[in-house]
């Protein structure tokens, strides 16, 4: 008997021990992950000699001048946040509109088709940019949008739908399929069907998508550094690259730079956080 | 109900029918907006670039190009600078691959359970996924000269030769291990917990345990990452060119076709490079995607 009960303590305190030593492992790691981030914020907010001198410590005395200068002195900076926004709204709206309509489709429709249509918008995450850069570059140029934010919007929703795809057509497929066939007899056509019932149903899923595209988008080099050759067509991680190599010596003006260009998509996410997780998770296992 | 009605209804009436029209009809147009931006900017430059492939096209300002059949190819497959590229590309993707894998998966089996502690770690462990790839590669530049080169007194990874594709892959793990461990969390928690407690009852040891519950479960959560950061990690484009330009041994085979096509003038070499890396992928991801499906039918 008194065996049994020490035994018993004996083994919660080895789960005790665990959890403990658990918690304090989490902790280490989101500590070495936030380092980066640190690292931004502190040199942003630090003049000229302070982070020469003391470069890790906490500044003495912050500063957002860093960011005033950035906003008022570098026009690359201005250019730059205005085109990232120009080219990213548009192609996030675009895509939820279209892939939205595709997915319901290929998640309600099980013929070998539609099978067949599903597996070819899939293949896109297969294809590298670079083998279909230099066409689409040709073919962008002879259109005359190259350098333009519509031939970046096109070109970018292209690029992002089969993983927009993916993500929403496992999602459908949880949608109950008998709010629309009572919206039928109710004598809505397809369409209207399905802008009145199904795509209300799916907001979950177009808040996941919206969060995700918007962060490719928003944060693209690839397509950007091949379609938009011209400086008042340069997205934000274009200018980026050049501020930073101009400006090695200028590292608080440089960190406020990106700093900058981080919060917006910082601020998306944190604000929509539970739906990108529970989005991902749930487009993993069904898709 | 109505399902079921409705499906019988789809049998019933023949190919051609008025009935199979408009539904079939319907559903093409719900999918064309997309078809058509989809074909116009993936598919159609897809099989254009199979012909530039073939020539011996130069400046891509030029219209001067002669068939050369596989003239290209043949010279790829023989230069050692190309192959090089391809050795520093897979080092990166393993390295990543595994890296990210690992963390994630040994994060999720830690923070699978919904808590509020647990959901707010999730949320900070994902965040670096929010960062772009070139912002990413910048600071950690940073982070290597600023903090560990003086905390260990070695040089930054992204310095030297030997290093750099290691130092590069560590930037990656960082920033999608968030994701991996999504995507585990998501298959743990699709494990029914009766299973757990059968076993527990038979007297499994937690080993036994994962090594014959746990990780036979997961195996659609490892297809679904393994093959996507395959993917990911064999187009790596950004960090190099963001931190790593100029240096020979950080030279992945994107960058290649990047210089050759928009750099050097040799469009229609940079073309070959990027089918042949573009068939190199397909061949390993499918090949891998294979694999994970025979084993999730096994178990």
């Amino acid at each position: 008997m008194k065996n049994d009960s020490f035994n018993l303590n004996n083994s919660e305190m080895k789960e005790l021990i665990l959890k403990i030593s658990k918690i304090v492992v989490v902790i280490i790691i989101m500590l070495v992950v936030l380092i980066p981030f640190y690292i931004s914020f502190n040199y942003s907010i630090k003049d000229h000699t302070e982070i020469t001198n003391n470069r890790l410590a906490l500044p003495e005395n912050p500063t957002i001048q860093n960011f005033i200068t950035v906003i008022s002195e570098n026009e690359q900076f201005l250019i730059g946040y205005k085109n990232s926004i120009l080219n990213t709204i548009p192609t996030v709206l675009l895509l939820m509109v279209i892939t939205s309509m595709a997915s319901y489709v290929l998640a309600r429709y099980s013929a070998k088709f539609y099978q067949l249509m599903y597996l070819v918008f899939i293949a896109g995450i297969l294809i590298p940019f670079q083998c279909i850069m230099l066409p689409l570059y040709l073919n962008i140029y002879n259109t005359g949008l190259i350098s333009t934010n519509l031939g970046f919007i096109i070109a970018r929703t292209g690029l992002q739908i089969s993983i927009s795809i993916l993500v929403v057509t496992g999602f459908v497929k949880s949608v109950p399929r008998d709010m629309e066939e009572a919206a039928s007899i109710d004598g809505c056509n397809r369409f209207q069907a399905f802008w009145k019932i199904v795509f209300p149903l799916m907001k979950p899923v177009n808040a996941t998508q919206l969060v995700l595209n918007t962060l490719f988008v928003w944060n693209d080099y690839n397509t950007a550094v091949v379609l938009l050759r011209s400086p008042e067509s340069r997205t934000l991680p274009l200018a980026q690259i050049i501020y930073f190599n101009e400006n090695t010596s200028e590292l608080n003006l440089a960190f406020a730079f990106f700093g900058m260009a981080m919060i917006p998509i910082l601020i998306l996410y944190l604000s929509m956080q539970k739906h990108v997780v529970s989005g991902i998770m749930a487009g993993a296992v069904k898709g | 109900m109505v399902a079921k009605t409705r499906k019988k209804q789809e049998h019933t009436h023949p190919v051609f029918s008025r009935y199979n029209l408009r539904i079939h009809g319907g559903n093409m147009l719900f999918m064309l907006p997309a078809l058509i931006i989809y074909i116009a900017v993936v598919l159609i430059p897809f099989f254009q670039g199979i012909p530039y492939s073939l020539t011996n096209w130069k400046s891509i300002i030029s219209d001067k190009m002669i068939f050369v059949g596989l003239k290209n190819y043949t010279t790829l497959l023989t230069n050692k600078y190309f192959l090089d590229t391809f050795l520093n590309t897979f080092k990166f993707t393993a390295i990543y691959l595994l890296g990210a894998n690992i963390l994630g998966l040994f994060l999720a089996m830690i923070l699978w359970r919904s808590s509020r502690f647990n959901n707010i770690v999730r949320t900070v462990m994902f965040m670096p996924f929010t960062v772009s790839l070139v912002g990413a590669a910048i600071v950690w530049s940073y982070v290597y000269t600023d903090i560990i080169s003086s905390l260990f007194e070695v040089m930054s990874p992204l310095g030297c030769s030997s290093q750099v594709i290691g130092g590069m892959a560590v930037i990656a793990i960082w920033r999608d291990m968030g994701y991996c461990m999504l995507i585990y969390i998501a298959g743990l928690q699709s494990i029914p917990t009766e299973y757990y407690e059968a076993a527990r009852v038979d007297g499994a040891s937690s080993f036994q345990r994962i090594k014959h519950i746990t990780l036979p479960l997961l195996i659609p959560a490892f297809t679904s990452n393994i093959t996507l950061l395959l993917a990911w990690g064999l187009k790596v484009f950004d960090y190099p060119m963001a931190v790593a330009r100029n240096m020979e041994a950080a030279k992945t085979t994107t960058m290649y076709v990047y210089d050759n096509i928009f750099g050097f003038s040799k469009a229609g070499l940079g073309q070959a490079a990027a089918i042949i890396t573009t068939v190199v992928l397909l061949i390993l991801t499918t090949a891998v995607s294979r694999m994970f499906r025979k084993l999730e039918v096994e178990a």
